[in-house]
């Protein structure tokens, strides 16, 4: 077996050359601290000798072309994604083989071998190869973690992929979401958020997570059935929609804009609803795109917060409320709130918020912008935030494996790690999202697991992961007593040192 | 023994590790003596249905008309359902909780839930989970709160777990509290199953580094975790059959079931239980006698069924309670399904039950007495229905700090504990 991974400890010990002061304005001493506190927010993590690189760039310089959409592409990443099939399959393909699988569930059901609500046992070849489609879009997001040279775009697509949540395990999202992840978000992470929540609005696993594609106005129009985990038991026309379905209006107005203190009402929800009937989407097994449905949407008059939105502009409305809701103060508030708890704070400081919100007027919402008074803030530098997250299950694996400069091989395995320490990408099932405090990461499982992890990485016993050729060096930072604990106990066990150095405290925080 | 024993072992441990001994001998010395009565201790079972279950489908008030009128397509047939008393019903998919009913040890509480009217699942589960409706800067969750506040029982890092890889809302706070992924690779530091030399230097290493580290959550969660690891070694539950022939559901939920159970019979200590359960959000068809939440509903029966069965005399000392943070609503929506509601129905089992009944104010389904003309009103507030747990099964002698801001009188129990 090929040596696994040679840390120095000496590098462990050895002090960052002083250097002048490098963020603005902030408590980072060096250059190296700088640039270590940028990669562990706006990437997920240092690679071995980054800090150094980021430190000799110049830490505003790196972040800017982060901020840079054209920036260089990493050729290697590219090849993985290229060798991805699912990344070659069409929505409609994906959907044939979703069917073939549920097909295959039900025969089972049918047997009597299992629940059909129960999907985890004794899966036939369809299921399988379902099941591995889907292992197959996790893999790619923690792939794209550790591997892109782009990280801030694939930090953002992460914050983005729980703000607009779509549950991969709902029926029919089982084929929708990949097309989601791709197509609607990815593109428009740093564009201008009104753009991203039209897509979303308009995204089919959207509409269907959310259950829109059954809005339909007040003794409405049928629509055809999605597959999925919805059990028939009836007639087909007892599944017909036959009325509003506020699920999705009210979820736009509490997560995706305004925010739950948004100063809506129960009315304004229904109204929601109402602009949005007729929103929904053509047969899955023929492609599931978005489809505006006029004979099922609601024309009458509608007013929402005291918007008045006169009849018969069909999906016109829709269309006006998205953009209207895009650009409200309370939503700028919202969502600029939420970018701080990811990148500062789990606290956010009022000033950090305020520069974002600023920008965000300024820019009519251009979510590059936004990052960037964010980044410029001093709050964002100030020494109390420094250090203050604590990693959430993807950021501590894809930061471990990073740190050592290794890299995931092409199975599941270590989007399962992620999984198992708490975070099963995709599939969190109620529309909030991941969180993104410390309390809810934090718990006595959850670390023992991470300690287990840290090991067995370190071991070359955690699946998932191709070691790295060369001798990689350990570049974070730890604490006095840390690194004494590590010198007592590991007593020039590398490996050891190393499992200790990945699951110490100081590792849980960014 | 004034001391309790969880400060001698954290604070002893680690003076230990300093001599060179290993930790676990304390740990032996501390635990080998049983715990004081630990199988008659009350034990208190809270399982959340996350995403507000359908109460109506639950505890079926099939003797009001308007339940069949205002759902054509979902209502459940009265020759389908488990009739209870003539007015009330089981869902079909539950039968197997009726020898409970019959054996008085389940009580079922229509007409739940919280004083807040959100419609919101994350609003309303906060606030159930909180214990304080209507309040969200509340920080710990209402069951951390009790622990805080009820500290004689607590020996133990197993007194307050919860099952799952993050620690719900509901058990949050300065309290210590467990959070179980899976019991089996809880006890397991170091990444492999065999205990030797170097797993307990793996384990010495980072207890030590977390005792340094800080104040914060990341030291006091480690911890108890390392604890906890060393009383599971010594419990041993990787070996285990269900008693009375019990026999648990495939999925998750069984599964949760299954290792509370083992948890149970480990005697550490376990004082309060935590786990939840999904699947509940019927916007689109929800289905009848068969279908969508029936399925739901038969693994969430078959698995406290299950659990009753395999505690056999436990039960005597255990209480299970069941809750959502809202109900839905009392007509079927467009898609064969119910919308976000407003009161719900919650199930009280154990022993100390006062059971074959149903407890609280049946408010009745016309359209004059639903909430907002559209929903089950609430006639029980949840923290009554939870205070009477708390203060009649588990022993608190106030409920005042569990539930801030809130009154606790005891004339309003809804009275599922039976009077001892």
């Amino acid at each position: 077996m090929r040596a696994v991974i040679l840390i120095s400890l000496g590098i462990l010990t050895a002090a960052a050359p002083p250097q002048p002061r490098a963020g603005p304005g902030g408590g980072l001493v060096t250059a190296r601290d700088s640039a270590l506190h940028a990669l562990n927010r706006l990437a997920y993590g240092p690679r071995p000798g980054q800090i150094d690189s980021v430190a000799r760039i110049g830490v505003m310089r790196w972040i800017d072309a982060q901020l840079d959409p054209s920036g260089p592409r990493n050729e290697r990443l590219a090849e993985r994604e290229s060798g991805t099939p699912l990344l070659h399959l069409s929505t409609s393909d994906l959907a044939q083989r979703f069917f073939a699988a549920q097909q295959e569930r039900r025969a089972r059901a049918q047997q009597g071998q299992v629940a059909l609500a129960d999907n985890q046992m004794m899966a036939g070849p369809d299921e399988l190869r379902a099941r591995a489609l889907a292992g197959q879009l996790q893999q790619l997001a923690v792939e794209r973690a550790v591997l892109s040279d782009q990280q801030l775009q694939e930090v953002i697509v992460d914050f983005w992929s729980n703000h607009f949540n779509v549950f991969f395990g709902k029926g029919a999202d089982r084929f929708l979401l990949p097309d989601y992840v791709e197509h609607t978000i990815r593109p428009r992470a740093l564009g201008k958020f009104s753009d991203l929540l039209i897509a979303t609005a308009q995204s089919p696993a959207m509409l269907f997570y959310l259950d829109n594609w059954q809005n339909v106005r007040s003794g409405g129009w049928a629509d055809r059935r999605m597959g999925g985990s919805q059990n028939p038991s009836g007639p087909a026309a007892a599944r017909r929609p036959h009325g509003i379905n506020e699920n999705y209006a009210r979820e736009l107005l509490e997560l995706h804009t305004l925010g739950v203190e948004g100063g809506y009402t129960q009315h304004d929800v229904i109204e929601v609803a109402r602009i949005m009937t007729g929103w929904s989407i053509t047969p899955p097994r023929q492609g599931g795109e978005f489809v505006f449905r006029p004979r099922a949407h609601d024309d009458g008059e509608k007013v929402v917060m005291g918007e008045h939105y006169p009849s018969g502009h069909g999906m016109d409305e829709g269309m006006r409320l998205l953009r209207w809701l895009a650009n409200q103060p309370a939503t700028m508030h919202h969502v600029s709130w939420q970018l701080c708890q990811r990148f500062v704070n789990d606290v956010p400081p009022d000033g950090c918020v305020d520069d974002a919100v600023a920008a965000w007027r300024r820019t009519d919402g251009d979510i590059r912008e936004v990052l960037r008074a964010i980044f410029h803030g001093p709050d964002f530098w100030a020494n109390a935030n420094v250090g203050a997250k604590v990693k959430t299950p993807l950021e501590f694996v894809a930061s471990a494996v990073r740190a050592v400069g290794a890299e995931p091989d092409s199975t599941p395995r270590l989007a399962q790690v992620v999984a198992r320490l708490g975070e099963p990408l995709y599939l969190h099932t109620a529309p909030d999202g991941y969180p993104d405090r410390e309390a809810d990461w934090v718990n006595s499982g959850a670390l023992l697991q991470r300690m287990n992890v840290a090991v067995a990485l370190a071991a070359g016993r955690l699946p998932g992961i191709t070691p790295p050729d060369r001798e990689a060096t350990l570049d974070i930072d730890l604490s006095a007593r840390t690194r004494q604990v590590i010198n007592t106990e590991a007593q020039g066990d590398e490996r050891l040192a190393l499992g200790l150095a990945l699951g110490s405290p100081d590792f849980q925080r960014r | 023994m004034a001391i309790s024993r969880r400060v001698f072992v954290k604070s002893g441990g680690l003076a230990l590790v300093s001599l060179g001994l290993d930790p676990l001998f304390l740990a032996r010395a501390a635990y080998a003596t049983p715990r004081d009565g630990s199988a008659e201790r009350p034990l208190l079972v809270c399982i959340f249905q996350r995403g507000a279950v359908d109460g109506l489908s639950v505890v079926i008030p099939h003797g009001d008309a308007a339940y069949y009128s205002e759902r054509p397509r979902i209502a459940v047939r009265s020759s389908d359902l488990v009739d209870l008393d003539g007015h009330f019903g089981l869902h079909p998919a539950l039968a197997p909780l009726k020898p409970l009913w019959d054996n008085k040890s389940l009580a079922l509480v229509p007409a739940v839930g919280s004083p807040d009217a959100t419609r919101s699942h994350f609003d309303a589960q906060d606030y159930m989970e909180s214990g304080t409706p209507g309040v969200k800067v509340t920080s710990d969750g209402w069951l951390n709160r009790y622990c805080q506040h009820c500290r004689e029982h607590e020996t133990t890092p197993f007194r307050a777990a919860a099952f799952g890889a993050e620690l719900p809302r509901i058990l949050a706070g300065s309290a210590p509290a467990l959070a179980i992924p899976d019991l089996q690779a809880f006890g397991r530091t170091g990444g492999g199953g065999r205990r030797d030399g170097r797993t307990d230097t793996i384990t010495r290493a980072f207890e030590e580094m977390y005792a340094g580290s800080s104040t914060g959550l990341i030291s006091s969660s480690a911890q108890e975790a390392f604890e906890a690891v060393r009383m599971l070694r010594e419990a041993n539950p990787t070996q285990y059959t269900p008693d009375n022939g019990a026999a648990y559901p495939q999925g998750r939920f069984g599964h949760t079931m299954l290792q509370l159970a083992q948890l149970i019979k480990a005697n550490v200590g376990l004082e309060i239980a935590f786990a939840d359960v999904s699947g509940w959000d019927t916007h689109v068809n929800q289905g009848a006698a068969e279908g969508q939440l029936a399925n739901r509903l038969r693994e969430f029966g078959a698995g406290l069924a299950a659990f009753a069965q395999d505690m056999g005399e436990r039960m005597r000392h255990i209480v299970v309670l069941t809750m959502s943070e809202f109900g839905r609503t009392v007509r079927e929506n467009g898609s064969g399904g119910t919308d976000h509601g407003h009161g719900t129905a919650m199930l009280v089992m154990g022993g100390p039950v006062s059971g074959g009944r149903i407890a609280g104010r049946w408010p009745g389904l016309d359209s004059g007495v639903r909430y907002e003309g559209r929903d089950v009103p609430v006639t029980t507030d949840f923290r009554d229905l939870f205070s009477e747990i708390l203060v009649r099964h588990c022993g608190a002698p106030d409920v005042q700090p569990v539930f801030p801001g809130f009154t606790g009188d005891r004339t309003r129990f809804p009275g599922v504990i039976r009077a001892v």
